[in-house]
């Protein structure tokens, strides 16, 4: 065998070990929770410019994206985000079909970079999301990434997964091999200076659809997208308690709801569907060919505010909060919920925390666009570490409390006990 | 409305009552010159001029556009000072009745006919029915290329004469032509400077070419023309773009910086009362540095054609300043002119190499195009009085960028009065 042909077997057999190995990356290995991934961005560089310039537009430029060895091109790359607008440091939207129909990424049509601004740890987003997998609360799948915007490092980023159709196919799977992604998504939107609390806005649809926006099956009729929820308002707020569980069960997964808001009491989350200025931060699906509505976690930078985070705030100012608490079923699954958030974070919280600070620590030292410097994030990094194990123990006693069960050990005194 | 249509009538009586008057050669004072017209001397002269365009319109699917369109309403004057100068001075009225952009205001000295000169602004010497007065068209809308491609008005001096057949114009310009304005304001990365547009520089050669040749002699007055216009466009989103008849984008800008050239070629064949037009252009616009890596791009295409025949059933001259030969008045039903024009429009990028893309960065654009059919019905009833009928057949080739995503032939309806003096 000549010289010549041997490397041109070795080229070949090169390019191929490549190609299988890029066709065996799937979005599983994008968003694996345990490797700080590198995502490089290429864009004209008015464009960037631009897009920092004007961040509270959603103005979409073209970028090309590079992961891993494998380069998307021409994506709409857009600024992102409410509270944590950046002009320095944006968060990021990518949409790999923007310019071409049906491109997609791993079988994803977009993601998110989240820019961590509002976030001094940096983990409270990506251990909250955890969390709440391990708990069975559908969330988006994350971890970190460093950015570089045409070569020049650009800060640590969250790798969010789109709330989308194709992440609804990967929660609900498939009923044989018809996917169970055809639901009505809606991402609820917080109409600033109108705080809600779930209470009926009268039969017109318009406040609905100002507070819901619509992702999935935007074509259909107004009626189609939003006369169930308006109808799920109306019910949770007319019904009496006797058959309260008979009428909206069939239309929303109670016992996931109840879950869901004992999981964000437990990361003590002050800015969500019981949020300090009324709902805020969640998707709502609806499931394919039925009536019934689910929620989806997002946004949970502001997550982990304090151990002693009250079990029980706000938890009569929502309608639906209230009145389905005030069912003893799901009164008793609350607290059970948040007993169950206790006992998986026993043991795997703080490590979580301790095993992605570790993992981002170069990433945030270098990150010279963070709005906040490299000792208040070394400060952050000391009270979420010592929040789990504090929680855990508040929680168990203030459950045990409300509910009139035996105190664990440990717990304060207090009147009565 | 019941003002403006009686203001029309008004001004279609008024018309058909001076058309009744004998043309004085001597006259002195305020005359009826075709126009309301003030007579200093034989060379000095102030001609007021008006035109009223109203269109009634029917879509089939419907689109997002109105059926009565107030299309044109503009007032101005236009004369001589002495046999050396002549001059115009032309601005739109808009629906509130009032004063809107300007046109025409240019000053020309005309003594000789091998060399002359017009400065102010005026339309640069680019495409044969863009430099055809709204009120003068074969039909009710100009071609897709005589509004993409073709700039139109801009502040600019021309030098222009005919020498022997051969006629020609050259000029520079402020910015390059009221059709290609500035989409996007102008951006400039910190420590930049700001560019503008412009200048551009336009020349048109026209001649009878065929006199040239042994060719039949209706053949002779077959007129040719070619035209280039070279600017420089800043940075930004600021390509030419793919606009329907009735101003639905089928093409959005895209990213240029560089030189923007058109080259036009153009062909007017008027025999008796029957007249063929066609023309060709294309402009190609650099994309230095615009890619998504700050490499260049291929060349920005905007390429289009369109051929059409007229012909009065009448029997009017078209080489003619058309005046019904029989007026409604006069004893006669007017001049009728039927007509047909296929154009086409088609934008996209010099290469088509690897995949194509929509993105404004992108090397291979997706490329899109409109091609047009229009029939057209023209009834002259007297010379200052036209109504318009035209169908319109529009067919897009990506209909995902069609004016209703996903259906790609339109039809429309116009009738139009339209009163010119």
């Amino acid at each position: 065998m000549t010289l010549v042909i041997r490397r041109c077997l070795l080229a070949v057999m090169v390019v191929v070990g490549a190609a299988v190995s890029a066709a065996a990356q799937t979005s599983d290995d994008f968003f694996n929770p345990e490797i700080l991934q590198r995502v490089d961005v290429w864009m004209n560089s008015a464009d960037w410019s631009k897009l920092k310039a004007a961040f509270q537009e959603n103005t979409y430029y073209p970028a090309d994206v590079t992961w891993n060895g494998q380069t998307v091109r021409n994506v709409g790359i857009r600024s992102r985000g409410l509270g944590s607008r950046s002009s320095t440091k944006p968060g990021l939207r990518v949409d790999f079909d923007r310019y071409a129909t049906n491109q997609t990424f791993l079988g994803l049509k977009s993601f998110v970079l989240d820019n961590l601004t509002q976030d001094k740890s940096g983990i409270r987003e990506t251990v909250a999301m955890r969390f709440f997998t391990r708990l069975g609360i559908p969330a988006p799948r994350e971890t970190h990434t460093r950015l570089y915007i045409n070569g020049t490092y650009s800060g640590l980023y969250a790798l969010v997964e789109s709330v989308d159709k194709t992440m609804m196919g990967r929660v609900f799977g498939s009923i044989g091999d018809d996917v169970q992604n055809d639901g009505y998504l809606f991402e609820y939107n917080y109409v600033i200076g109108s705080p809600w609390r779930f209470a009926y806005e009268g039969s017109d649809l318009a406040p609905y659809q100002a507070r819901f926006d619509i992702k999935t099956n935007e074509s259909k009729s107004d009626t189609t997208i939003w006369g169930p929820i308006e109808e799920l308002v109306r019910l949770v707020n007319d019904t009496a308690s006797a058959s309260f569980e008979a009428t909206v069960g069939p239309r929303l997964d109670l016992a996931g709801f109840v879950r869901y808001i004992a999981s964000q009491n437990f990361i003590a989350q002050n800015d969500a569907f019981n949020g300090y200025d009324g709902m805020n931060n969640f998707y709502l699906y609806r499931l394919e060919a039925s009536t019934s509505h689910v929620f989806i976690a997002w946004d949970e930078d502001n997550a982990f505010l304090s151990s002693d985070f009250q079990i029980t705030t706000r938890l009569s100012d929502n309608v639906l909060t209230r009145n389905t608490l005030q069912l003893s079923a799901y009164s008793s699954k609350y607290f059970e919920g948040l007993l169950d958030a206790a006992t998986s974070a026993d043991g795997w919280m703080q490590t979580e925390m301790e095993r992605q600070f570790t993992m981002i620590a170069s990433a945030m030292q270098e990150d010279t666009v963070k709005p906040h410097t490299n000792a208040e994030h070394a400060a952050d990094r000391d009270t979420m570490l010592a929040f789990a194990p504090a929680r855990i123990a508040y929680v168990r006693c203030e459950v045990a409390k409300t509910v009139g069960t035996t105190r664990p050990a440990g717990c304060p005194a207090s009147a009565g006990q | 409305m019941r003002t403006l249509l009686l203001t029309v009538l008004f001004l279609a009586a008024g018309a058909a009552s001076a058309a009744a008057q004998q043309k004085d050669k001597d006259r002195r004072g305020l005359v009826w010159d075709d126009r309301p017209t003030i007579v200093f001397g034989k060379d000095i002269t102030i001609g007021i001029r008006g035109r009223l365009q109203l269109d009634w319109r029917q879509f089939d699917p419907e689109v997002d556009e109105d059926t009565f369109d107030f299309r044109t309403a503009r007032i101005g004057i236009q004369g001589d000072v002495t046999r050396h100068f002549s001059y115009e001075i032309e601005r739109e009225i808009d629906r509130e009745a009032q004063f809107g952009d300007w046109k025409d205001v240019y000053l020309a000295w005309k003594t000789s006919d091998a060399f002359r000169i017009k400065g102010g602004r005026f339309k640069m010497p680019f495409g044969l029915e863009q430099n055809t007065g709204p009120t003068d068209t074969d039909f009710a809308y100009r071609s897709l290329i005589s509004t993409a491609i073709a700039p139109g008005r801009d502040r600019g001096a021309m030098v222009y004469g005919v020498l022997g057949r051969v006629g020609y114009e050259v000029g520079v310009f402020d910015d390059d032509g009221a059709n290609a304005e500035l989409e996007e304001e102008r951006f400039a990365v910190e420590g930049e400077d700001l560019e503008g547009v412009g200048p551009s520089f336009a020349g048109r050669i026209t001649g009878d070419l065929f006199r040239l040749l042994p060719m039949p002699a209706k053949l002779k007055n077959a007129n040719f023309g070619l035209a280039y216009t070279n600017a420089y466009v800043p940075e930004g989103l600021n390509s030419l773009k793919g606009e329907s008849v009735f101003g639905s984008d089928f093409f959005e800008r895209v990213y240029v910086k560089g030189r923007r050239q058109r080259l036009g070629a153009q062909f007017d064949w008027t025999p008796g009362p029957t007249g063929l037009k066609a023309e060709w252009m294309q402009a190609r616009e650099q994309r230095l540095g615009q890619s998504n890596r700050n490499e260049d791009l291929s060349d920005f295409l905007s390429t289009g054609w369109y051929v059409s025949g007229t012909w009065f059933v009448t029997g009017e001259d078209k080489d003619d300043n058309i005046n019904p030969r029989q007026p409604l008045f006069g004893g006669g039903i007017g001049a009728i002119e039927l007509g047909v024009r296929f154009d086409e429009l088609e934008l996209s990028s010099a290469s088509d190499e690897g995949v194509a893309f929509t993105n404004p960065r992108a090397d291979y654009q997706v490329p899109n195009a409109d091609r047009t059919w229009t029939f057209g019905v023209s009834w002259m009833p007297i010379r200052w009085v036209r109504v318009v009928s035209n169908a319109i057949h529009e067919t897009f080739e990506d209909v995902a960028r069609a004016p209703k995503p996903g259906v790609s032939s339109y039809w429309a309806g116009l009738l139009r009065l339209q009163v010119v003096f």
